[in-house]
């Protein structure tokens, strides 16, 4: 098997066995009709929708996090040729990184981390 | 054999039950939670979750709409029961299992109560909205969508409203706290006073009951009292550590608190509770996540009217599980004096002042304390106050006395 | 050598991990039973598989204005992503496809729960659901970090994304004992990633399971399962990762990677009960000012190491 033949086929198998629980369920269960309900909000009657543009007050962080994640992207083929480029490919990953942790604490300093 | 009939049994063996304490109904509750940690059946976080609705506790007509509503979110198979005290739970749970293997009455309803009020109301799932889903774009499922308003640093975001309260898991049942989220955080909070709705004022409160009865003149010995009083605030602890999501230590406070009021002499509890306590008030781990939460200077409480634990913590959240801790340790080793309980010693959460029970002037504290807070921190302020439902809902006869 | 296995292995795997996740059920009934009181017996630790059945023959319900493709789905992706993990994860000296970016297929796959959880908080339109699933992606911005410099650590002390190659270059020493607190940091990761005891954040008591509050039958059973697979799977990748694969002596290199992924397992399951809910408004803080940059220092010893070899 190639990789790609293997999680494909991996991924079947896994969705065979969600089938499968579905299917269980509908043999197994009392009663099909669906019940009517309503969210659970302490035993009283929702005012409004639920879905709603939730104000995240971590934006700041996804921000942070974006910076560090395209880092990553860079990080995981570097791994496999630290010995080929010698200590140069070491330096600048970590100075890099030590920048990227300078705006961290920059980002901590000025209240980023904490949104309560 | 048929299917669906093992199905049943398997659902009966193991079920999940929505437990709702109504107020009044703390010796109810205390029976229930114990019955169903050592049988092993799950209390079920919301409707979705539950198989059974056991509602305990004296009936209160206020509560019933909001009852009924649960259990039409209950999915089949389903049964509920009123157990109004604590004898009554476990043949009402009984009742319930065997409720569940039958097919055919999968909306099985029980009062143990006599009063019949567990049968009946809850047929016909009318829900909420749910028979306007053709009502257009913009009120789908008959509900508004969410508005906006000024966030604290001037912005128009969308606002959420929701309620903490008169139901759910480790809330004190009965007040309710309406909250305006932005996001997490709440922007403001709004407590609604069980009030009247709840019915008449009740008994005296189960965890005060042995300061009520000195104050009629009876002869409370302090071991009896200091019992009591080392129940409520292990209940108390217990509710603040699940709250905070710490299962092994919730479990060990609640497991002590039946254990007390089992009647186990304070020798054979006292390396329990001492390690308990050493380990929840050394906590590190608790210490750091609970911080800063809910400052209550011992000032503002007397002012508000606050006494007891709440006040002589002067404190934060770890301030007033620390103070709960050191009470515990003490009762413990107290367990034992059979003198007369002294007048001036104080109840679980304070003494009565004004005609009023101490809870009421905990509760009404809660508003100021919450706005700014993040939900999860909201949630840890109220238990580590904790006031007392029923002490809310009775009336604050006998004591007044004692002033 | 790991070698890549044949068919048969396709439903093997998921049949072992599921096996892994049962233990776990079984042993974190143990001591809850323990907790309470309860006798230990055997019937106490297969008492939860009861759920699996009660969950089935539960009825539907239907919330009013749901999303259900986005709820179906983010439900689905959870456990499906768990049993993808796997795909290179070696059993002794056998994976199902030992992939030459391994390590980076095992943090997509364990991304994707990101999107699952979300989409399975925001499909019920309940607001506490929609709260737990924000409470994910922001309890996921802090563990994530530290998680993939623990695993770039390993990745960077074998120079390689294989994984089977990364249980090789620990043929003297275990990375888990020169690199222990990319072990760590990893365990961690393992917990946030299932949602599971500490990191139960979006499924916090508190706001009446969050995320799980509003599922019932098949949907709940899937996730419940899905965070027992994934602490499985984070187990057993942790003995190719930190602790020398299958390599040991006596027993053949299937059974020590058993018995390995067991001893983790175990540990995780033991942590889940003894420690609050780490609230993401307070772990984020120590997440970026304490564990990035000491999971990034860790991540340079093996740097210098290789470098000097």
């Amino acid at each position: 098997m190639t990789g790609t033949t293997a999680a494909l086929a991996l991924l079947g198998v896994a969705l065979l066995g969600v089938g499968t629980v579905y299917g269980a369920a509908r043999a197994l269960r009392s009663t099909s009709e669906p019940l009517p309900a309503g969210p659970f909000e302490s035993g009283v009657e929702p005012s409004e929708h639920a879905v709603s543009r939730f104000h995240v007050r971590w934006y700041t962080i996804t921000m942070l996090f974006l910076a560090f994640d395209m880092e990553m992207v860079f990080m995981y083929p570097w791994t496999r040729v630290i010995s080929a480029m010698g200590p140069g490919a070491v330096t600048e990953m970590f100075v890099f990184l030590a920048v990227l942790v300078a705006g961290v604490l920059y980002a901590w300093r000025e209240g980023a981390l904490r949104w309560t | 054999m048929d299917l669906t009939a093992g199905a049943l049994r398997a659902v009966a063996a193991r079920p999940h039950v929505l437990l709702v304490a109504t107020p009044g109904g703390t010796a109810a509750r205390l029976a229930a939670e114990r019955r169903l940690r050592l049988d092993d059946l799950p209390l079920a976080r919301t409707p979705a979750e539950a198989d059974i609705l056991l509602v305990a506790g004296p009936d209160r007509p206020g509560l019933r709409p909001a009852v009924d509503r649960l259990w039409q979110h209950l999915p089949a198979p389903r049964a509920r029961a009123h157990a109004a005290t604590p004898d009554a739970i476990g043949p009402a749970l009984e009742r319930c299992r065997t409720d569940l293997t039958r097919p055919s009455r999968v909306d099985a309803g029980h009062s143990s109560d006599g009063d019949g009020n567990g049968n009946g109301n809850h047929e016909g799932h009318k829900g909420h909205g749910d028979h306007h889903d053709h009502g257009g774009m913009e009120m789908p499922a008959g509900l508004p969508m969410a508005g906006t308003g000024p966030d604290r640093d001037g912005l128009e975001l969308d606002q959420l409203h929701i309620a903490l309260g008169p139901f759910l898991i480790d809330w004190p049942t009965g007040p309710t706290v309406r909250l305006t989220l932005q996001g997490d955080v709440i922007q403001r909070a709004e407590l609604e006073e069980p009030g009247e709705q709840l019915g008449d004022g009740g008994d005296v409160p189960f965890w005060a009951e042995p300061w009520a009865r000195a104050a009629e003149g009876e002869r409370i010995g302090i071991g009896q009292a200091a019992r009591r009083r080392a129940a409520a605030q292990l209940d108390s602890l217990g509710r603040l550590l699940a709250v905070a999501g710490w299962a092994g230590e919730a479990t060990t406070a609640r497991r002590l608190r039946d254990d007390l009021l089992d009647g186990a002499p304070g020798a054979a509890l006292r390396p329990g509770v001492r390690r308990f306590a050493r380990r929840v008030g050394r906590s590190r781990t608790l210490y750091w996540l609970t911080r800063g939460l809910g400052p209550l200077a011992g000032s503002r409480a007397r002012a508000a009217g606050v006494g007891g634990p709440a006040a002589r913590a002067d404190g934060d959240v770890p301030a007033r599980y620390r103070t709960w801790l050191a009470d515990v340790v003490r009762d413990v080793d107290r367990l034992a004096e059979t003198a007369p309980l002294p007048a001036d010693e104080e109840g679980p959460r304070g003494r009565p002042a004004g005609g009023e029970w101490p809870s009421a002037a905990l509760a009404r504290l809660l508003p100021d304390l919450l706005e700014g807070a993040e939900l999860a921190a909201a949630r840890l302020i109220v238990a580590s106050l904790d006031p007392d439902p029923d002490e809310l809902a009775a009336a604050a006869r006998g004591v007044t006395a004692r002033d | 050598m790991t070698e890549t296995a044949s068919w048969w292995s396709l439903p093997a795997a998921p049949a072992l991990l599921l096996t892994g996740a049962v233990l776990a059920v079984a042993g974190d009934a143990l001591l809850a039973a323990r907790d309470a009181g309860r006798p230990r017996t055997v019937a106490a630790a297969v008492r939860p598989l009861l759920e699996v059945v009660r969950l089935l023959a539960a009825q539907p319900r239907r919330m009013p204005a749901p999303d259900r493709l986005l709820w179906r789905s983010g439900v689905v992706t959870v456990p499906v992503a768990a049993v993808l993990s796997v795909l290179v994860v070696p059993f002794g000296h056998r994976a199902v496809a030992d992939l030459s970016v391994g390590v980076v297929w095992f943090n997509a796959m364990e991304v994707l729960t990101w999107a699952g959880l979300w989409l399975a908080g925001w499909g019920p339109n309940a607001a506490f659901s929609l709260i737990g699933g924000y409470r994910f992606v922001a309890q996921g911005l802090a563990y994530e970090l530290p998680l993939m410099f623990a695993l770039i650590s390993a990745a960077t002390g074998a120079q390689s994304l294989r994984v089977g190659e990364i249980a090789e270059a620990q043929q003297g020493l275990w990375f888990a004992v020169w690199m222990p607190v990319a072990f760590v940091v990893y365990l961690a990761g393992v917990l946030a990633f299932s949602f599971l005891g500490p990191f139960g954040y979006p499924v916090g008591r508190d706001i009446a399971s969050g995320v799980l509050g509003e599922t019932s039958g098949v949907d709940r059973l899937l996730l419940q399962a899905g965070r027992w697979l994934w602490l499985t799977s984070g187990a057993a990748m942790a003995v190719p990762l930190f602790l020398g694969g299958g390599a040991g002596p006596g027993l053949p290199a299937w059974a020590w990677s058993a018995l390995k992924t067991l001893l983790v397992l175990a540990l995780l399951v033991w942590v889940l009960r003894r420690l609050p809910v780490l609230r993401a408004d307070r772990y984020v803080e120590l997440a970026w000012v304490v564990l990035v940059p000491l999971s990034i220092l860790q991540a340079l010893v093996p740097a210098l190491v290789v470098l000097n070899r």
